[in-house]
């Protein structure tokens, strides 16, 4: 009996040591799918598919914990906010892998939810035999308004499976080939006046005749383009309504009903850990704000410092830090969570290069690394008889996705982050508990409610969310034996090391027990004995 | 000879009158502009619960097979099916092939007489159509999507449960209102079981209150240096859960309407937003329901009180939005809505009541490019017609109890063995007292505001074909140019549309001719045209403003018996036949 657990122990462990070393790529949706079922197979993991995607895809969340896990404060890991991004959710499912089977001892104190994938219909396309960096989910949508849905998307003109550029020689481009590679296209130089040579479009025909290219995908909703914050109503990949589809409601009903997230680490390309969002006190004062709180900076700028500390690659051009309709600034700006966001990835500076695609071409071409680039080819293109057109270019996913041998060293770090963060959670203690009689079986108790932590129990921006509940502080006895004091009390924030004084006056004898917290900061229970 | 072909045709009405309506001329004469013989009775001086409100509805649409049809357009909350009538003369066309007008009423429950208004009008438009022409005409070219109340759940509840004339203004859902991680554990009580949350007083040394002498009714306040009798406890209700405030946390805390998808913004930022928009099934419904009609062209919402023609902006942030050429039309009905409803006045959301996000109306215009009001229905004006104070004006509210409604609206002052306060006295007015219209004065307003809902739709696009001119340019080949007409206020795209295509554009179509090229005419006299390459023969115009019309303009190559079509999402079809 022991003997054939011991032997299944170590199938399993070899199958999945196999399995990891036999990977090479970015695995596809039913390779995702079995790992997250086998990590659901464990008891201190659950794994839900909270809906099916038009594209009949699972949306899974993997909710990891032990003991009372609604209890206890916790991370939400999100990835696959932009199906392109597909290393967000390798890191997603690798993080959840290296915490059930390397760091479950933190458990004890933080439970995780992790939402390894939101545009599962999109992140399709990366295997596809059509490849193209994909945003939008399967449903149908006129994105350029002109009464048919999907009219014009992409052609793979020189057939090599993959939609990269397409210039066109036409003296009315604003595009020149860089003098420092001529791989790359770059913007003419008006400043300098340098007169423009191509057109560059993505490789596509003008299908619906209208005179633009590409301009109505056949793909549905971006996740990442159609969250409330900053919705871009009309433009393509957001559609009319914000949170119009099945994932975004669902994750969104989801997140609503889980009052113990105190902060969101989203692998997608904004980026608040490499350097803190700007505070901006005029944006932050209007009706509507869209400036990150002046508390919450200092405290993005705190937990931007760990993760420098934590990531071994130094930051270059990381300027994204937020684009309209996103989650990454819906957690913080509409739903009052901590939330921080990181790429996970990026191409580092290298030999001084300032334009990203020659810097990256450089990088790539110092590494050897292979099928990151389509060299310009001529093709023959029926909305440009007469001209020459070439087909070519930088190949998709690649600036955004590092080859996959990579991969581990970036889930190793980002791991040690979001555990890093974990161990910074707000904590509830009391201290200076004093009892005192003051006569005629009067007892005063007071007590300090003190949060331990670099982290306030709430984000200013927290505050002021109903989605967060306030500190909660409960006296155990009927209400008729308290003389003075509540017997709930509620308090709005306790800040980083910071306390709040509590007192009551008390008739009688017997223990009292008390509890305090909320949700996401986690509880403290005492028992006052009189 | 004149005299006589007179005199026999009078005979002949007179007759035919008599041997129609035989018995009712016994009984009733009618009263110009009402269906004084309807097929459905409905009484228009009482309140209607959902159920009475839906079993109207089914037999309008039961006598009036051939212009009007009932059916869900979802579930509520609480599983209640939301009812639209479509009304609309079936004959000539399909409902969704003309432009359509939305009327609902109720989106906060205790606003309650919209759904008698919205009502009032299927039933006119509907009861009238036998003999009106008018209205006959009307129901050839529009369609009237009505649901009388979008929040069936807390309408029934503002009626058969405690309330006061302010609740629930929310729908069904229970929330935590007052933040403690509970859900509405200390909700109304009617304490008396009257089914109205009223007022407590109590007699205390401290208070600063006496009893009117002259009307006992009325709690004063005594001069600064006298000695009062009653002191204030407020809301009839109890503490439910321990924390020291009465009623704090019952049903919602959430507003309807403030749950609509153009510039939504959440609970801190607009207190009572919910987690996004179309959170609530009822307004999610409604949206999908309008989402799949892009005929509706024209919107109404009726809310309570104060008698006021509200158009949007309903967020200063919005005032761009809203711009010069639309708002010309919305003067244009509204103004005409000020002479129909006397005492009722015209003013924007913004600036003239409270600026607010997520509503109603603006997501009608801002989302879908349609013309909205929402009248907030009675005003004080309708009781003496002298320009009162509103609700706020207690001496007139007790005059008109006194004088018009004979004590109805008032419970009187009575005493209560309260748990918590001691020996207290309960009065106040009803909860149907005040916002709502007291039965004698509903009729009348309900229709006026549906006149005013006709005359609305009545100024959505007309379009028709006319003015076609063939002219031969030799060589085989001739130019059509023909006028797309619109005879009513309405474009067939707001600007608000045309800034972001939010409807496709309309189609003017030839068939029956080879098409070399076709344009759209921009200046005629100056030759000036905008040619569309791909498929000339389907032109596509951006808009089709009201009160006049577009050229468009073909070359043609052969055809003698074309036909030229309409296609508009918001203006109907329209065609013309050589």
């Amino acid at each position: 009996m022991r003997k054939s657990l011991l032997i299944g122990l170590l199938i399993g462990s070899l199958g999945w040591s196999v399995g990891a070393h036999a990977q090479t790529d970015y695995p596809t949706l039913s390779q995702v799918n079995q790992r997250l079922q086998k990590l659901g197979s464990n008891s201190s993991a659950e794994l839900t598919s909270l809906t099916k995607t038009e594209g009949g895809k699972d949306i899974w969340v993997l909710k990891v914990g032990t003991g009372e896990l609604d209890q206890k404060p916790a991370i939400g890991v999100v990835g696959g906010v932009e199906g392109f991004h597909v290393l967000s959710v390798e890191l997603a499912i690798q993080f959840a892998e290296k915490l059930i089977s390397e760091h479950a001892d933190i458990l004890e104190s933080t439970t995780f939810y992790v939402f390894p994938n939101m545009s599962p219909d999109a992140y399709e396309q990366y295997h596809a035999a059509l490849k193209y960096e994909r945003r939008g989910n399967a449903v149908s949508v006129d994105h350029d308004r002109d009464g048919k849905p999907g009219d014009n998307g992409y052609t793979d003109l020189d057939g090599n499976g993959m939609i990269t550029w397409m210039r066109v020689e036409d003296p009315t481009g604003d595009f020149v080939i860089s003098k420092k590679d001529d791989r790359v296209m770059e913007k003419a130089d008006r400043s300098k006046g340098e007169a423009g040579k191509y057109i560059v479009l993505k490789e596509s025909k003008d299908d619906d005749k209208d005179g633009k290219f590409a301009e109505d995908l056949k793909e549905g909703i971006a996740f990442n383009k159609s969250l409330t914050y900053k919705f871009p109503i009309f433009e393509p990949l957001a559609g009319d309504i914000a949170v119009s589809q099945k994932e975004s409601r669902a994750l969104l009903d989801y997140l609503f009903d889980q009052w113990n997230i105190f902060a969101f680490v989203t692998f997608s390309p904004a980026n608040n850990l490499s350097s803190p969002l700007k505070y901006n006190a005029g944006e932050a004062r209007k009706r509507i704000v869209t400036s990150i709180l002046e508390k919450d900076q200092a405290l993005n700028a705190m937990v931007s410092g760990v993760y420098n500390e934590t990531i071994s690659e130094k930051a270059f051009q990381q300027t994204n830090q937020g684009t309209d309709g996103d989650f990454f600034q819906w957690a913080y700006f509409h739903f009052g969570r901590l939330s921080f966001g990181t790429p996970g990835y990026w191409t580092p500076e290298f030999k001084g290069k300032t334009n990203p695609e020659e810097n990256y071409l450089a990088w790539a071409d110092s590494l050897g690394w292979e099928n990151v680039y389509t060299p310009w080819k001529e093709i023959q293109h029926p909305d440009f008889p007469g001209k020459k057109v070439e087909v070519g270019g930088i190949n998709p996913f690649v600036m955004v996705n590092p080859p996959f041998e990579k991969v581990g060293e970036i889930a190793e770090e980002h791991t040690n982050f979001i555990l890093k963060l974990a161990a910074m959670q707000p904590k509830l203690e009391m201290h200076n508990i004093k009892i005192e009689g003051i006569g005629n079986g009067l007892t005063r108790i007071s007590v300090d409610l003190f949060n331990n932590s670099p982290i306030p129990t709430h984000s200013q921006m927290g505050e002021s969310s109903r989605w967060l509940r306030k500190v909660r502080v409960d006296m155990n006895i009927p209400a008729d034996r308290i003389i003075s004091g509540n017997k709930i009390e509620l308090i709005d924030v306790i800040g980083a090391y910071e306390k709040v004084e509590l007192s009551w006056i008390v008739n009688g004898k017997g223990d009292i027990p008390v509890k305090a917290g909320a949700s996401h900061v986690g509880f403290v229970n005492a028992t006052f004995k009189l | 000879m004149k005299t006589t072909k007179l005199i026999v045709g009078l005979a002949f009405s007179a007759l035919s009158l008599t041997s129609i309506n035989a018995n009712a001329q016994e009984k009733f004469f009618q009263a110009v502009g009402t269906p004084y013989n309807p097929k459905v009775e409905i009484a228009f001086n009482r309140y209607y619960t959902y159920e009475g409100l839906v079993d109207n509805m089914k037999k309008i649409a039961a006598a009036h097979p051939d212009i009007a049809k009932i059916e869900s357009i979802g579930k509520s909350y609480q599983g209640r099916d939301m009812m639209t009538l479509t009304i609309t003369d079936f004959s000539t066309g399909k409902d969704t092939d003309k432009p359509a007008m939305w009327i609902d009423g109720n989106i906060h429950s205790n606003e309650i007489q919209g759904g008698e208004f919205s009502l009032y009008a299927a039933w006119y438009l509907t009861e009238m159509h036998a003999d009106n022409e008018f209205i006959q005409q009307l129901l050839k070219d529009k369609t009237f999507y009505i649901t009388p109340t979008i929040n069936p759940d807390a309408r029934n509840d503002f009626f058969n449960e405690p309330n006061t004339a302010n609740s629930p203004r929310s729908g069904m859902m229970v929330l935590d209102n007052d933040g403690d991680g509970l859900a509405g554990e200390d909700g109304m009580d009617d304490l008396d079981g009257d089914g109205h949350i009223t007022m407590m007083i109590r007699k205390s040394p401290t208070g600063r209150y006496i009893k009117d002498p002259q009307d006992p009714r009325k709690l004063i306040m005594v001069g600064a240096d006298k000695v009062g009798e009653y002191e204030m406890l407020g809301q009839e209700g109890t503490d439910g859960d321990g924390d020291g405030r009465v009623n704090d946390d019952g049903v919602g805390y959430y507003d309807p309407n403030r749950d609509w998808g153009w510039n939504w913004q959440p609970d801190y930022i607009q207190r009572g937003a919910l987690r996004y928009p179309f959170t609530l099934p009822e307004n999610r419904n409604i949206m999908e329901f309008v989402m799949k009609h892009p005929n509706i062209a024209g919107a109404q919402s009726f809310h309570n009180s104060g008698g006021l023609i509200l158009r949007g902006p309903g967020a200063e942030e919005d005032v761009s939005t809203y711009n010069r050429e639309d708002i010309r039309i919305y003067d244009a009905i509204a103004s005409k809505g000020e002479e129909m409803i006397p005492g009722y006045r015209y003013v924007t959301v913004y600036k003239d009541l409270y600026s607010v996000f997520g509503g109603e109306l603006d997501w009608f215009y801002g989302t879908r490019g349609v013309f909205t009001y929402s009248n907030e229905l009675m005003n004080s004006y309708l009781y003496f017609h002298k320009e009162g104070q509103g609700r706020r004006n207690q001496d007139e509210l007790f005059d008109v109890d006194q004088l018009l409604t004979m004590g109805d609206a008032f419970v009187m002052w009575h005493e209560y063995e309260h748990p918590q306060f001691g020996t207290v006295e309960i009065g106040g007015f009803k909860k149907t007292f005040g916002r709502a219209h007291p039965g004698f004065l509903l009729e009348q307003d309900a229709h006026r505001n549906a006149a005013f809902t006709i005359y609305h739709a009545y100024h959505t696009p007309k379009l028709s074909v006319m003015d076609v001119k063939e002219e031969d340019l030799g060589g085989g080949l001739k130019s059509i140019t023909a006028t797309i007409f619109n005879e009513r206020l309405m474009p067939t795209h707001a600007s608000q549309d045309l800034k972001y295509n939010i409807e496709r554009p309309d189609y003017v179509t030839i068939s029956g001719a080879s098409v070399v090229a076709g344009f759209v005419v921009e200046d005629e006299d100056f030759n000036k045209f905008s040619e569309q390459k791909l498929n000339p023969e389907k032109i596509s115009v951006a808009n089709i403003p009201g009160m006049t019309g577009v050229k468009v303009k073909w070359i043609v190559s052969s055809g003698s018996n074309y036909s030229i079509t309409v296609d508009s999402a918001k203006g109907g079809k329209a065609s013309w036949k050589k």
